[in-house]
């Protein structure tokens, strides 16, 4: 089975079965999509699978094997931050930083889809990602802010 | 000060946002083992077998541990604050709640950790579980604990074994000049902190004798002194990579994968990583504890309250760990932001055969204040009065005391009730609106209780 | 211990790959069978998925809509209704991009009721065409949920033809949260059909309801009906007291936004 991960193809060695979030955190080392529930209840294992948001714990690597994924690693890094990242730095819509990955690459996938959310629809949007340290509060205006800036 | 009122970049902030911030899952380490747990199914049995040579002949597993694998395994979490050792990190002959650790299997995957864990000859002969600590009293309560159903070890000057225990003013006198008697039975219930990132730990055993172990605990320091106390060593063979947590609320501090992971790791001169799944979360870790607490308390017609009855019992679950500092923080907070001038108090830290509670945001103090302002409006409610008016006429001013004896002197409790007040859009009446905390006098201050205030501070002999 | 995985690559190969379906476990979406195997609380021998197999899609032709049985839920959001609706109160966004209409249909129910898309089915007059012991088979969705056999769903199939349609259901309060209560309805010519979500470990329809709408009663007193159609359960989301309170009335507010 093969995956095109950032960018770059990978042959790989997993079974069919084995979660995108295995094949990513224990063969290929990409460790942003977190192991937070493994059960689909948490939204930190989010990734973009061919450009759609995917729960990567739910998803067999049969099912898309071929594809290209997507995780934060591939959509910014500190040197050149996504619009996306740098609200959330700068807002502080990220405490621990735990959820945090999950909850930018649902944002991208929300804003390539909807430019220009509105509040209701950020929350539907992010309505999967669970944080327990901010609130929500400044991630939805972290959200609303880069939708701004990529006006 | 510079920092107030001025954005600051956040120190972890970039890494956070790239994904490229460590946290202890995310360590890399060549040849890592993973470490799987057999819990109790039961809530309280006495465990009648346990073989782990089964589980050793499944492929990929390199060791089991079990409680004869502890130097020491019964460890006083808590023995600085006076709470006695009373918990194994694994379970001896008994065990008194489902969820309750029983060995731990460390193999070459986590699907051999598992089937290792299956593997283990284990059985038990089910006990009666005590589940409510309202019945733990009765004559016939199963027995929760070795000590009995609630915590015997407090003592103290002024205070029994048994319970926490305040008596302060003339709670009699109280009651026989009430207008009517508020009475309330609060029952906030447990909940899971429930980080995003559930507890993990990996430990890897250095060539020079060390132990290297990278841990998301919230309190470094003491899970180290855990860590060496159930090992035996020396904190100086411990090095600990820890600060990156992927939220705790408290639920971090319970220090139980490190002793384990660092003992596999001994055993097997391997690295080994424990991460508990979701549902050992939620199972198998402290909760916030859930409390019983029955409020009387004797009233005023125009809402002041002259005394407080109050018994708490707190579900401490199977094992004191926390609770009895909760209960002790608890007792100092019965009477919230208000000054209550006659208290008559009994809490019990109450043993039952569900998961161990512990620290969690404030605990001890969080579910008392939702239990008494709930309690506020009801007294309002049942007096027919505006509910700001009566916690502003209650409300702690300079000079009053708490109900161990603190005297206060910056209670912000009036100006945070007002401030309450306007953002709800609540207009006031022109003598609560101008209130403040200075001390008691006018005609805010009762005549029953003008010059009484600090005359009413003395302990009961 | 691993696993033989199937990859079909057509229904046809889909439906020979399941034979009769013994010793079989379908992995459509993933959103149930994943968590079960990575925690080891199952372990399955054979495994078909229905990933590659053709079976996504949705055709409106012959005045029937059917829909392939690994037809994401995403996919009947703006669809018709009310399956529109449920499909819309199922999880979260990425849920919706995953789980598949076959998997709804044939979700036991958990520790609590999960097909929400069951009863909008079935108020839609759905047929279900599914593959196993004794080949093909095509049977209303109602039969196939009392059934309770191992089949393989190929697809469902529904009228399409005007309609009124109604959808109500009880607040979740998380969007990972189970349906606790949702009721369908769907009128087509003189004919009215209501379903229910949460009356019972599948969906179900109401029979007593549409006797009584048929009789003339109002959406009130029919609504009132419900409770002789269904027999809910407590579960962690909600008490089957608190199922039998509200029932009635979400029956009503979806008969209510049903057209004369």
């Amino acid at each position: 089975m093969k995956l095109n991960v950032n960018g770059v193809e990978h042959a790989l060695e997993s079974g069919a079965l084995t979660p995108l979030l295995h094949v990513l955190r224990e063969e290929l080392g990409v460790t942003s999509p977190k192991a937070g529930c493994q059960s689909g209840g948490c939204g930190a294992c989010t990734v973009l699978v061919d450009g759609e948001p995917r729960r990567s714990c739910l998803t067999p690597l049969g099912a898309v094997d071929g594809a290209e994924v997507t995780t934060i690693e591939g959509i910014g890094d500190a040197h050149d931050l996504h619009p996306v990242q740098e609200a959330f730095h700068t807002l502080h819509a990220a405490q621990c930083g735990f959820c945090t990955p999950g909850m930018i690459v649902a944002t991208v996938a929300l804003l390539k889809r909807l430019p220009q959310p509105g509040r209701r629809e950020i929350e539907r949007a992010l309505s999967g990602h669970i944080c327990r340290c901010t609130g929500y509060v400044k991630i939805v205006e972290a959200v609303e802010a880069a939708a701004g800036g990529s006006r | 000060m510079r920092a107030v009122g001025a954005r600051v970049e956040k120190v972890d902030g970039i890494g956070h946002v790239t994904g490229q911030t460590t946290f202890v899952d995310d360590w890399r380490i060549p040849g890592m083992l993973w470490a799987k747990v057999l819990r109790s199914p039961h809530d309280h049995a006495a465990i009648t077998k346990l073989d782990v040579a089964p589980a050793l002949a499944v492929p990929g597993v390199r060791a089991v541990i079990t409680h004869e694998d502890v130097p020491k395994n019964v460890l006083g979490h808590l023995e600085g604050l006076g709470v006695p050792a009373d918990e194994p990190l694994l379970a001896e002959s008994d065990v008194r709640w489902k969820g309750q650790p029983i060995a731990v299997v460390a193999a070459d995957s986590e699907e051999a950790a598992l089937a290792g864990v299956a593997a283990i000859g284990v059985s038990f002969e089910e006990r009666p579980a005590l589940l409510d600590v309202r019945l733990a009293f009765e004559a016939d309560a199963p027995k929760a604990h070795h000590w009995g159903n609630w915590f015997p070890h407090f003592g103290g000057p002024d205070t029994p074994p048994d319970h926490r225990k305040i008596r302060k003013g003339d709670i009699d006198a109280a009651f026989e000049q009430a207008d009517a008697i508020v009475q309330g039975v609060y029952r906030p219930n447990a909940i899971e902190q429930m980080p995003v990132e559930p507890q993990v730990c990996a430990c890897v055993p250095e060539s020079n004798g060390r132990l290297t172990i990278h841990s998301c605990t919230q309190g470094v320091y003491f899970t180290m002194g855990i860590v060496a106390g159930h090992l035996g060593v020396p904190l100086n063979r411990l090095k600990f990579i820890a600060g990156t947590v992927g939220g705790g609320f408290g639920g971090k501090v319970e220090s139980w994968t490190e002793p384990v992971v660092a003992l596999l790791a001994l055993k097997t001169g391997k690295p080994v990583k424990l991460r508990f799944t979701r549902e050992e979360e939620f199972l198998c870790t402290s909760t916030r504890a859930p409390w019983h607490i029955e409020i009387a308390d004797a009233v005023t017609s125009d809402g002041w309250i002259l005394g407080r009855k109050m018994l708490t019992l707190h579900d401490a679950g199977a094992y004191a760990r926390f609770s009895p500092y909760g209960v002790t923080k608890h007792s100092f907070h019965i009477a919230g932001s208000y000054a209550i001038p006659n208290i008559h108090f009994d809490g019990y830290v109450v043993f039952t055969n569900r998961t161990p509670t512990s620290a969690m945001r404030g605990f001890g103090v969080t579910s008392v204040s939702w239990t008494i302002e709930t309690q506020m409006s009801r007294i309002a409610s049942v007096l027919g009065l505006d509910p700001y008016e009566v916690r502003l006429r209650n409300a702690s001013r300079i000079g009053d005391t708490t109900p161990n004896w603190v005297t206060l002197h910056d209670p912000s409790s009036v100006p945070v009730i007002q401030a309450a007040a306007e953002a709800a859009g609540v207009e006031l009446t022109a003598d609560y609106r101008t209130m403040t905390r200075d001390p008691r006098s006018g005609d805010l201050l009762p005549e029953w209780l003008e010059g009484q205030l600090g005359d009413l501070d003395a302990k009961e002999s | 211990m691993a696993s033989e995985v199937l990859l079909p690559t057509s229904p046809a190969e889909a439906a020979s790959a399941f034979g009769d379906g013994s010793g079989v476990t379908v992995v459509a979406g993933g959103t149930i069978a994943l968590p079960d195997i990575t925690h080891g609380r199952m372990h399955p021998a054979r495994v078909l998925m229905l990933a590659r197999s053709g079976l996504d899609r949705i055709e409106r032709s012959g005045g029937a809509v059917t829909i392939g049985a690994a037809t994401p839920v995403a996919a009947l959001v703006d669809g018709d209704e009310p399956l529109a609706s449920a499909a819309a109160h199922v999880g979260d966004d990425e849920i919706r991009g995953q789980a598949t209409v076959g998997g709804n249909l044939c979700a036991s129910a958990g520790e609590t009721p999960r097909g929400d898309l069951q009863a909008p089915l079935i108020a839609l007059g759905a047929r279900v065409r599914s593959a196993g012991a004794g080949g093909e088979r095509v049977e209303s969705l109602e039969d196939f949920l009392a059934a309770d056999s191992s089949r393989l769903v190929l697809d469902v199939t529904y009228d399409d033809t005007p309609r009124s349609a109604g959808y109500a259901a009880a607040w979740r309060p998380h969007a990972h949260h189970y349906t606790i209560l949702a009721v369908a309805a769907v009128r087509e010519g003189g004919e009215t059909r209501v379903a229910v979500t949460g009356g019972g470990p599948t969906g179900r329809r109401c029979p007593s309801v549409e006797a009584a709408l048929a009789g003339g009663a109002s959406t009130r007193d029919a609504a009132a009906t419900v409770l002789d159609d269904v027999d809910p359960a407590d579960d962690a989301l909600a008490s089957a007291w608190y199922r039998r309170r509200v029932l009635p009335g979400l029956v009503q507010k979806a008969l209510d936004s049903l057209a004369g």
